[in-house]
């Protein structure tokens, strides 16, 4: 069943910016790309850096400490030294606001 | 994943804090600063190769060559640095290819810096886990096998055939996923075989690669690696701040310039997602945090050759101005 929790209104993220959001004892991102606004696990999957300090281009999002790059749409790792995909999650915006769809499965 | 604390070497381990929306400014990407660079670089090349051209048959062909080979060498260095890291341009296709012309120049397989210098930022300086760290502490030897080149050039050409020969170190094993072995493999052979490829073209009469492409960089790493030598020299190994492990410096407009900025290392390994021209800015951002940048790029590095010559004539090893982790500086003899 799926469970929307409510992050922010679309405002508060500007464009290709990217927003921590924690809930209960997950962490993620929340990402504001050209296309939309998308969703991601919070952490690099090359090593446990968080990603709310990464840069956002176009619909990339790149880790901070050693420049690995995602495609924040489909979770997919772009290039090194990153190779495993993020796990992504829908994000419905409805009235202003981004909810997060959880208890679905990752759609990576 | 939950909400732990990972604690890579950077701004949050070294205590350095930075307002968000400055540093998105700071690490905001365009692709016109690095072709403006490129520009001025190849001028540059064309300027002081002009230089060589002219003192072909003559005795100046060696200071000629070394100048060449500066402007050559140094920028070929930071330029494959910034690249591999991601940060030089906006656009990735121009990152990458340019990535690859500097890297066949420097002679590192790009994915191998790519991978390796992950841990240099991940543990920068720790003994046994920065596979970028010389030894410690550096006496005159060490020191002479480093900035001769000989050293870089014997760590170069090892890493191409033992990628080349599939015989991976520990150290590529734990940074490296295993599926992209076949790629740096192949890699390795393009590598290889341009050199070999060169040294035949010389050998066959194209003398001219000689004089404006090998000479050169054999003059100019010594320099580029002046450079690079005094970024961690002499500071704290094991260290989780980047300010006891690592030396900003001043610096000239011309060694700024040839250097890409880098002579704010401090900076650049506290925010290595900053790119190259906001460094400076990024200093500013931060310098009531750090400490004085240490003297340029002369002074600094004959205060480091006299600590070295002196740590193994057995004497004091105390600097006069450039900063030591605490332990480096002794009465005499070697350093424990």
């Amino acid at each position: 069943m799926t469970k929307e929790v409510y992050v922010c209104k679309t405002a508060d993220i500007d464009e290709e910016d990217v927003k921590r959001f924690d809930y209960e004892d997950q962490t993620y991102c929340v990402y504001h790309t050209p296309d939309g606004f998308f969703a991601s696990d919070g952490y690099c999957t090359h090593e446990e850096q968080h990603l709310e300090d990464g840069i956002v281009i176009d619909n990339v999002i790149e880790c901070p400490l050693h420049q690995g790059r995602f495609d924040v749409r489909s979770g997919k790792a772009l290039s090194a030294p990153v190779c495993i995909d993020l796990n992504t999650y829908p994000v419905e915006i409805r009235d202003g606001g981004i909810y997060l769809c959880l208890d679905t499965e990752p759609t990576t | 994943m939950t909400a732990e604390t990972f604690a890579a070497t950077g701004a949050a381990s070294s205590g350095i804090t930075l307002e968000r929306k400055t540093l998105k400014a700071l690490c905001r990407r365009s692709d016109l600063p690095g072709l403006i660079y490129l520009g001025k670089w190849a001028l540059a090349l064309v300027i002081s190769g002009y230089g060589v051209y002219l003192a072909l048959g003559t005795t100046w062909i060696w200071l000629a060559a070394l100048i060449y080979g500066t402007v050559l060498s140094v920028p070929v260095y930071a330029m494959s640095h910034e690249t591999a890291h991601g940060t030089a341009f906006r656009s990735r296709w121009l990152n990458e290819t340019v990535m690859w012309i500097c890297a066949l120049l420097y002679l590192e397989e790009p994915l191998h810096r790519r991978y390796t210098h992950t841990n240099h930022h991940t543990y920068t300086w720790h003994v046994g886990k920065d596979s970028q760290i010389s030894d410690i502490p550096m006496t005159f030897p060490i020191w002479l096998d480093e900035v001769s080149g000989f050293g870089l050039i014997r760590s170069h050409f090892r890493i191409l055939t033992q990628l080349a020969a599939a015989r991976y170190t520990e150290t590529m094993k734990s940074v490296i996923p295993a599926d992209e072995f076949p790629r740096l493999r192949r890699n390795a052979w393009y590598f290889l075989g341009f050199y070999v490829a060169i040294g035949v073209a010389i050998g066959l009469g194209a003398t001219w690669l000689w004089w404006f492409l090998v000479l050169p960089t054999l003059l100019g790493r010594t320099v580029m690696l002046l450079f690079t030598v005094i970024q961690h020299v002499e500071m704290a190994e094991n260290s989780p701040s980047i300010l006891n492990s690592t030396r900003s410096c001043k610096s000239s407009p011309i060694a700024s310039f040839l250097y890409l900025n880098m002579e704010n290392h401090v900076e650049h390994h506290l925010y290595p997602q900053v790119p190259f021209f906001a460094l400076p800015a990024l200093h500013r951002e931060l310098k009531d945090q750090l400490p004085t940048p240490d003297p340029g790029f002369w002074r600094t590095n004959i205060e480091v050759l006299s600590v070295v010559m002196r740590r193994s004539l057995g004497r004091g090893t105390k600097a006069r101005t450039i900063r030591q982790a605490p332990h480096m500086i002794t009465d005499g003899g070697t350093a424990p």
